[in-house]
């Protein structure tokens, strides 16, 4: 392919997703109360971050999915007591990160499972 | 249809629960738990004895994603859908109007020389790494290009010419799997194609994998707005989905391809297979490697008419490129 077609489709890579850029996220939270920390964890999981600790989610999301999560969350806790941290990460960190003793599927939580079998 | 990139969640596990939690799906059994969101499920294949909630399937309903179920055999007995039909109803007429006119009959020819291209490129690219068995193998080359050519030269209506595409259709796929089967390794040989149940190792994993491709073929179909019972080479008294019989001839080779390769990579065990009156069937470990090896090709790029696509998405833009056709001026 000629040099201009490339910086074309390129170009047009670039305009195509700045939101559909993916981001892996972690979810941190410190919640006091019962209720809006089940709330917290229900609204992680159907934003597609798995739990990998009791309150530490981790997932993909695109820019538009990490702040409506983090509206989200404002809304469900006491901003006075509570805390929840919205953690992007690259690509390159996350190759990075360190488990030791019971880890969580690294595959899995950067969306590189296509089959999963129960 | 939901963007590519979605987890397929096979439920394997004899006795496995799905339901429905907050909004993600929730599978269970005695000793395990996994909570998947709706987002990441792009669909959903039972191929065991489970227990699902009318909840999970409103969801999926709700979402898109559909329920496959698969027999013993891999043959899809029963799909979760939407009962909307996939576009205009113009489509289905046409598809009708069409099939007895010569246009029909160049669809549907060219969908049988699409099939038999195909397995001659999958000869020709086994062909490459196996110089010792070249001579033997360009023989088999040259007889399924014959059948190809006679094919090509076939000119009529359907009506008139069906027996002989048919035939011409399997006279070439005697000769490919032939040739497929001088390169299998020597444990593994097998005899002929076998179903219901498979004789061999070969066609327990060639049926199961066909029936994967089957329901696909067929969501394509619904997905496009063609009628899936309406089919040109296969007539329709069978009382089958016989458009998605025709359609899936184009695909095969590439659960040909996959099968063949987990052969001569070694990576089928005789612990794959169950024996069952007359015949054998995949068990849980075995469904499991091939799935996910048929997964892993739709994952695989390829070029489409000047563009990258997957190979998994080849059958819904084909799909949509035939009904296209048929409501074109």
């Amino acid at each position: 392919m000629n040099k201009k077609a490339n910086q074309k489709k390129k170009a047009n890579q670039k305009k195509a997703n700045p939101e559909e850029l993916k981001l892996l996220v972690w979810v941190i939270y410190d919640i006091t109360e019962n209720r809006p920390r089940q709330k917290v964890s229900d609204c992680c999981k159907s934003y597609g971050l798995y739990r990998v600790q009791k309150s530490v989610f981790l997932g993909d999301l695109n820019a538009n999915e990490r702040d409506s999560l983090a509206v989200e969350c404002e809304e469900l806790v006491d901003t006075d007591r509570d805390s929840v941290y919205v953690f992007p990460m690259d690509e390159q960190s996350f190759k990075k990160v360190q488990l030791i003793g019971q880890a969580f599927d690294k595959e899995l939580v950067s969306d590189e499972v296509i089959t999963k079998f129960f | 249809m939901k963007g590519d990139g979605g987890i397929q969640l096979v439920i394997n596990t004899r006795g496995s629960y799905l339901k429905k939690k907050n909004n993600c799906f929730l599978v269970k059994n005695d000793d395990k738990v996994f909570e998947v969101s709706e987002k990441k499920v792009e669909s959903i294949l039972i191929t065991t004895s489970a227990t699902i909630t009318t909840d999970a399937i409103k969801f999926a309903v709700e979402n898109n994603i559909d329920i496959v179920f698969l027999d013993k055999f891999g043959d899809p007995y029963g799909r979760v859908w939407h009962s909307k039909l996939g576009s205009t109803t113009y489509i289905r007429r046409r598809q009708l109007e069409i099939s007895d006119e010569p246009e029909g009959f160049k669809l549907a020819k060219g969908w049988v020389i699409q099939k038999v291209e195909n397995q001659v490129q999958l000869l020709k690219d086994l062909k490459k790494n196996r110089p010792e068995q070249k001579e033997e193998l360009e023989a088999y080359i040259s007889d399924i290009e014959d059948l190809k050519t006679q094919l090509e030269e076939l000119e009529g209506t359907l009506e008139g010419k069906r027996n002989s595409i048919m035939g011409l259709e399997g006279m070439a796929s005697r000769h490919y799997f032939e040739a497929l089967n001088f390169l299998m390794p020597d444990d593994w040989k097998f005899n002929g194609r076998s179903r219901n149940p498979a004789q061999d190792g070969f066609n327990c994993l060639l049926n199961y994998g066909y029936g994967v491709l089957y329901s696909k073929v067929e969501k394509a179909c619904i997905i496009a707005g063609l009628d899936p019972y309406v089919g040109f080479n296969h007539t329709d008294n069978y009382n089958k989905k016989s458009l998605v019989f025709d359609l899936i001839e184009m695909y095969r080779v590439y659960a040909d391809r996959t099968v063949f390769n987990l052969f001569s990579r070694k990576q089928v065990k005789e612990s794959f297979f169950d024996e069952i009156p007359k015949g054998m069937t995949l068990n849980r470990e075995g469904k499991a490697v091939l799935i996910t090896a048929v997964n892993e090709t739709f994952e695989k790029s390829i070029t489409y008419y000047g563009r990258n696509i997957k190979i998994g998405n080849i059958i819904q833009f084909d799909c949509h490129r035939i009904a296209n056709n048929l409501i074109k001026k």
